[in-house]
């Protein structure tokens, strides 16, 4: 895939793989284009080259609501909740344009109990870590095939990001198939089972956590390790 | 004073039914469409032409707001189209342009083949006493119709998916897309809600004088008036913000003259940008 703004190419020659039940992790700096190859997998941004394909099916250049309909559930860093409803009417809505499923409910509320103490809150005033945890569960309500998380760690307390990649954890053990991308690569790799490494648009690097845990590259420029 | 105050309130909630047409739909995509008052006229105009041809005002009544929710959806599909295309203040300034080009044509095309066209449902009846003051019954019913109005709307937007969609469509456009809401689907079926509540508003505002050709760009007026104050997007501002306008408007005219009150119910609305620039109940 190939996708940028204005005719100019962010991402180039990308080719990312995930299977069923899988964690993968897309890691890289700020700027090397990880949210520009998100938003083009999930139709916010059209590519310029490649496809998307999810079971074999074509979502290339589908409306962004076609793609979540199909099974990609996208939670962006910056969420895109809904500030002036409840957590509980954001939940539902991740349910559209069926009504909210009582185990996916249940299933979510277990993953984040905080939720069900803040369920008649509205959105917008949940603490930072609350609307990640929320947006990650609008997200599951709909029971996507795939999910995929942006920087879930940001404007999160280092505590806090730690707890938030352990609910992905329990997510992964569900079975649920997740792709996560994230400048904190010590915390991607500790869920991933397979890595990219993203730099200036294209992919550098690729294999198992443990393989890029090990790479020297990866260990100097992301894991501090001199 | 009492009786004042009750002209206020029915008055108020006529502005509320008009806002709340204009509000929804810029609340939705940014757009404040400046042929609203335009398709009220043609839903009068419609109206008109129906009972003319002796068929019963009901029927009438009803091909009127269907005929301004199909002008409204063609406007969405064809007019607004460009509009949503572009972002922030290009679609504004588009969609002002080419809604009040819209204006133009519609209300030149209906005051050139309709010159004296106008609108009045007489509703029948010796005036009912309400806490005392004598009020013609067809204030009384279309204060009822805009109520159910109000009531129909709030029970849409509160409690049903669909509702509640358009609702996130408000709040977060790409949010809404995320959870696989088709904003653009949405804003054509509000453009058609739009348009229906234009057609009840030219029936409410025909039941207590006849309502003009000519009374578009009024009615345009105090709907983007109503709008501003009551916040975008908001169906119970709309209709808070028509019914303190209202009683505002009979108050200053009660106490010093017809002439001033549109100029102190712009005033309302510029004191609203200025000190709460949301509205009373915007986000």
């Amino acid at each position: 895939m190939a996708a940028g703004y204005l005719g100019e190419r962010v991402i180039d020659d990308i080719d990312v793989e995930v299977r069923t039940g899988e964690a993968v992790a897309i890691v890289g700096s700020n700027g090397a284009g990880k949210t520009t190859l998100f938003r083009a997998i999930a139709g916010l941004l059209s590519p310029m080259a490649g496809r998307v394909l999810l079971d074999g099916r074509d979502l290339t250049r589908r409306p962004a609501h076609r793609v979540a309909r199909a099974g990609v559930a996208y939670v962006p860093a910056e969420r895109h909740l809904f500030p002036a409803m409840t957590s509980r009417s954001n939940l539902h809505l991740g349910a559209y344009p069926r009504r909210p499923d009582r185990a996916t409910l249940e299933l979510v509320y277990d993953l984040f109990p905080r939720l069900k103490e803040r369920q008649r809150q509205h959105a917008g005033t949940l603490s930072g870590g609350e609307q990640q945890m929320l947006a990650v569960g609008r997200a599951l309500m709909a029971r996507p095939r795939l999910l995929m998380l942006d920087e879930p760690t940001t404007g999160l307390a280092p505590k806090i990001a730690q707890t938030a990649f352990e609910a992905l954890e329990g997510l992964k053990k569900e079975g649920m198939t997740l792709l996560i991308a994230e400048q904190q690569v010590p915390l991607a790799l500790s869920v991933a089972d397979r890595g990219y490494v993203l730099e200036n648009g294209r992919i550098r690097l690729s294999g198992t956590a443990e393989e890029l845990e090990g790479n020297p590259e990866v260990r100097r420029a992301y894991l501090g390790v001199v | 004073m009492r009786a004042a105050i009750l002209d206020g309130i029915v008055l108020g909630l006529a502005f509320g039914l008009l806002g709340v047409g204009m509000t929804l739909v810029y609340g939705l995509g940014g757009v404040l469409n400046l042929a609203y008052g335009q398709i009220v006229v043609l839903a009068a105009i419609v109206i008109s032409l129906v009972m003319e041809d002796s068929h019963p005002t009901v029927l009438a009544a009803l091909v009127g707001v269907l005929a301004a929710a199909g002008v409204a959806v063609l406007l969405d599909l064809t007019l607004m189209r460009p509009v949503y295309r572009e972002r922030g203040e290009e679609r504004t300034l588009l969609g002002l342009l080419l809604t009040l080009g819209a204006a133009f044509v519609i209300g030149g095309l209906l005051a050139w083949r309709y010159p004296a066209g106008a609108l009045y449902i007489f509703v029948g009846g010796d005036p009912i006493s309400v806490i005392g003051v004598p009020m013609a019954v067809g204030s009384i019913w279309a204060s009822v119709i805009a109520l159910a109005a109000a009531a129909i709307l709030l029970l849409f937007f509160g409690a049903t998916t669909f509702g509640r969609g358009v609702r996130s469509v408000i709040q977060d456009e790409v949010g809404a897309r995320l959870v696989g809401i088709n904003p653009s689907l949405v804003r054509t079926v509000i453009f058609a809600l739009s348009g229906a509540l234009a057609g009840v508003v030219a029936i409410t505002q025909s039941m207590s004088g006849p309502l003009t050709v000519n009374a578009g760009f009024e009615l345009t007026t105090f709907a983007l008036i109503v709008t501003v104050v009551g916040g975008l997007g908001s169906v119970a501002g709309a209709f808070l913000a028509g019914v303190l306008l209202g009683v505002v408007n009979t108050l200053s005219a009660h106490y010093i003259g017809q002439y001033i009150t549109t100029i102190i119910l712009l005033g309302a609305a510029a004191l609203t940008i200025l000190i709460r620039p949301r509205g009373l109940l915007g986000r």
